[in-house]
């Protein structure tokens, strides 16, 4: 598949009262990323929820699809719903889910073990999809020891590594992860995405999942599975679910290199908002090929676009 | 079983399992402002900013082999011969530099040999320098630590990539009004102090929390002209955030790696994650490149050639690593020989995926003692 935008040097098309209705109309489902379009940390961007109400009400189809992997979909669901906004858990898709999903689908053996270098949310996924997850926030405590006699082991049965955003990374987590793709034979190295950045906290930028999975690539000399945007492995289950065609669907995001060339992998057209990591200026500079189909500041900017 | 990096697609949904690799750096939000600032062409020590892997922020297209993408550069050499006349090789150079790690010991303990070896060619007349990647320690750090096995070895016969990483910004008349901000460990802020440089992070920083909640904010020191990183086993996500903050952030900030040594031999049994991985976690959040003063770059071989005023052609280059020992030898025009007392066996040499052919290779240094021509 294509890596580079085959959109390069198309123009930039702010969304306006001219061309939304057209856009509106040809969309059954909206694809929202979450971290910069919903909310940004735990804050919601403002007048999300009316915007989100109202597409609703115009029987949109609303979908959730979102990189960060320190949440299971059944959590997010419940962070939704503390933001007072009603979404159910099989209209998100999280990239820990799609971790879980991955091996699933690729029939990853029962017997084997996935040591997990992130949050809760893999764990927890893991678990649904019934395998055993290790390491986890379990290990962000842990030190290694380094004394002549001493060893640092590893589970042997471990077949799968998966990297996720986890701001409790340590040493003993890079270890364990490396000798388990270095020496367990046919070990996957697993990333949920490569975000570098993302606002997990309102007020800046913090070190994404492109962080942690960059560091177990430089220790184990391996290129990843990338289960998250901008991969398009998560598409085959919102089809499923929702049975709406690609060309019927807007991504709606604040990240070009995941989630506007998501959106471009999988035949939806796409929209750039500019409430989270992207400015205008990123958008329209030299160093920049990929062109979302329309851009925009927020997504409450739907609330005026389509009262006009 | 599922090999490096390639997709197992599951028949029926062969279109949308391909996973689709990151995107091409064209596609990629544009650096902040700050780019690597290149030393000024008055510097003494050109060195190259070597770069390794593009994967890191590349394309991860699973067909490609980064590694051998790089070697398409070099000339394509002859296959490694095994060391058969020591002496031979000793009579024409006049410099030898190890390696440390897995050629002169291996985590604390010596390896067979070497201090017979050591003195046998000081006793010929040849110089020897010590280079070596792990900025753990400094230059007198190091010196006690070959005290303390027995060896005769002076300071200043020992070039780490923590005193690479002072010198370098010394060459680049990195000014006096900037600090660094160090993810690394003792070693590297013993080399700042003693270039007189001024330094913040390091090991402290490794007790320190970060709460990712709604209001907290990370403030970091606007004066930070330089972020070096290296192997730190205090490694955490407040260094990230500092590092990525400032480079990020900071007018021409430089982001510097001691080395980017995948695997380290800390303790003699078995490997550990090296500086490669801290080094991939900046590139990881900042999408920069860095420039590395530790091997394979060449800096550390210019700096030691221009001190001693040795020519490059009269060197052998002694180390057990191919991508980092045996490269920074071919680079800098010297020989080179491969040790298989460490990180790197004899199928690791011969197997196909390698590229890299040493002039020599040998089991290990003491080898000098007992392997003589046949007519002798």
């Amino acid at each position: 598949m294509e890596v580079q935008s085959s959109t390069a040097g198309a123009p930039l098309e702010p969304l306006s009262p001219t061309n939304f209705p057209g856009l509106f109309d040809s969309v059954d489902a909206f694809l929202f990323d979450c971290d910069g379009v919903i909310w940004k940390g735990d804050k919601l961007i403002d007048g999300v929820a009316q915007t989100l109400d109202l597409l609703r009400s115009k029987g949109k189809k609303l979908v959730f699809v979102t990189n960060n992997s320190t949440k299971s979909r059944r959590e997010y669901a419940k962070k939704f719903d503390s933001l007072g906004i009603s979404v159910s858990e099989d209209e998100i898709f999280s990239s820990s889910f799609a971790a879980a999903m991955y091996l699933k689908v690729n029939d990853f053996p029962q017997d084997k073990k996935v040591y997990v270098i992130g949050g809760e949310g893999i764990i927890d996924e893991l678990q649904l999809a019934g395998y055993t997850g290790l390491g986890g926030p379990e290990d962000s405590k842990k030190t290694a020891e380094w004394k002549s006699n001493c060893l640092f082991e590893h589970d042997k049965s471990v077949g799968a590594v998966v990297v996720g955003l986890d701001p409790f990374i340590n040493y003993y987590k890079l270890q364990y992860g490396t000798l388990c793709i270095r020496e367990n034979p046919g070990c996957l190295f697993i990333a949920t995405n490569r975000d570098a950045v993302g606002h997990m906290t309102d007020l800046q930028e913090w070190p994404g999942a492109g962080c942690m999975v960059a560091a177990i690539c430089g220790s184990t000399e391996r290129e990843p599975i990338v289960v998250g945007k901008p991969s398009t492995f998560m598409m085959e289950f919102l089809l499923k679910k929702f049975q709406i065609d690609c060309s019927r669907m807007c991504m709606v995001g604040d990240r070009l290199d995941t989630d506007i060339l998501f959106g471009q992998n999988a035949g939806c057209k796409t929209l750039l908002v500019l409430s989270g990591v992207t400015t205008l200026s990123a958008l329209q500079g030299p160093a920049n090929d990929i062109r979302p189909d329309y851009y925009t500041n927020k997504v409450s900017d739907f609330i005026n676009l389509l009262g006009a | 079983m599922l090999s490096r990096g390639v997709i197992s697609c599951s028949a029926q949904s062969q279109k949308l399992f391909s996973v689709v690799p990151r995107s091409s750096a064209a596609a990629r939000v544009p650096p902040p402002p700050s780019s690597p600032h290149p030393p000024p062409s008055s510097s003494r020590f050109a060195s190259v900013a070597w770069r390794r892997s593009s994967s890191f922020c590349s394309s991860g297209d699973p067909k490609s082999k980064s590694r051998s993408r790089r070697m398409e550069t070099l000339k394509a050499r002859a296959s490694a011969q095994p060391l058969q006349d020591a002496d031979d090789l000793i009579n024409s150079v006049e410099t030898f530099i190890f390696d440390c790690d897995g050629v002169i010991w291996k985590g604390d303990s010596l390896i067979d040999g070497v201090p017979e070896t050591l003195d046998m060619l000081r006793s010929k007349g040849k110089r020897l320098v010590f280079v070596t990647n792990n900025s753990t320690k400094s230059r007198k750090q190091y010196g006690k630590k070959f005290e303390t096995l027995g060896l005769n070895v002076n300071e200043e016969e020992i070039f780490a990539s923590s005193f690479a990483a002072a010198a370098y910004l010394k060459s680049i008349d990195f000014p006096k009004d900037k600090k660094v901000y160090v993810i690394g460990e003792d070693g590297i802020l013993k080399e700042l102090e003693l270039a007189g440089i001024q330094y913040l992070g390091g090991p402290e920083d490794g007790g320190k929390k970060i709460e990712l909640k709604p209001g907290f904010y990370m403030e970091h020191d606007e004066d930070v002209g330089a972020v070096v990183v290296g192997f730190d086993r205090y490694f955490n996500y407040y260094k990230v955030q500092y590092g990525t903050l400032c480079i990020r952030e900071n007018p021409g900030c430089l982001f510097i790696a001691t080395n980017r040594d995948a695997v380290t031999h800390l303790t003699d049994a078995q490997e550990w994650a090296g500086g490669g991985s801290m080094v991939g976690a900046i590139s990881g959040s900042t999408q920069r490149e860095p420039v590395v003063v530790g091997k394979p770059s060449t800096f550390m071989m210019d700096y030691l050639a221009n001190k001693f005023g040795i020519q490059k052609s009269q060197i052998c280059m002694v180390g057990d690593r191919l991508d980092t020992d045996i490269l920074f030898g071919q680079n800098g025009g010297c020989k080179t020989l491969l040790v298989l007392s460490g990180v790197t066996s004899l199928s690791m040499l011969q197997g196909p995926d390698n590229k890299i052919q040493p002039d020599f290779y040998t089991n290990k240094i003491s080898d000098f003692l007992s392997l003589k021509a046949a007519t002798v």
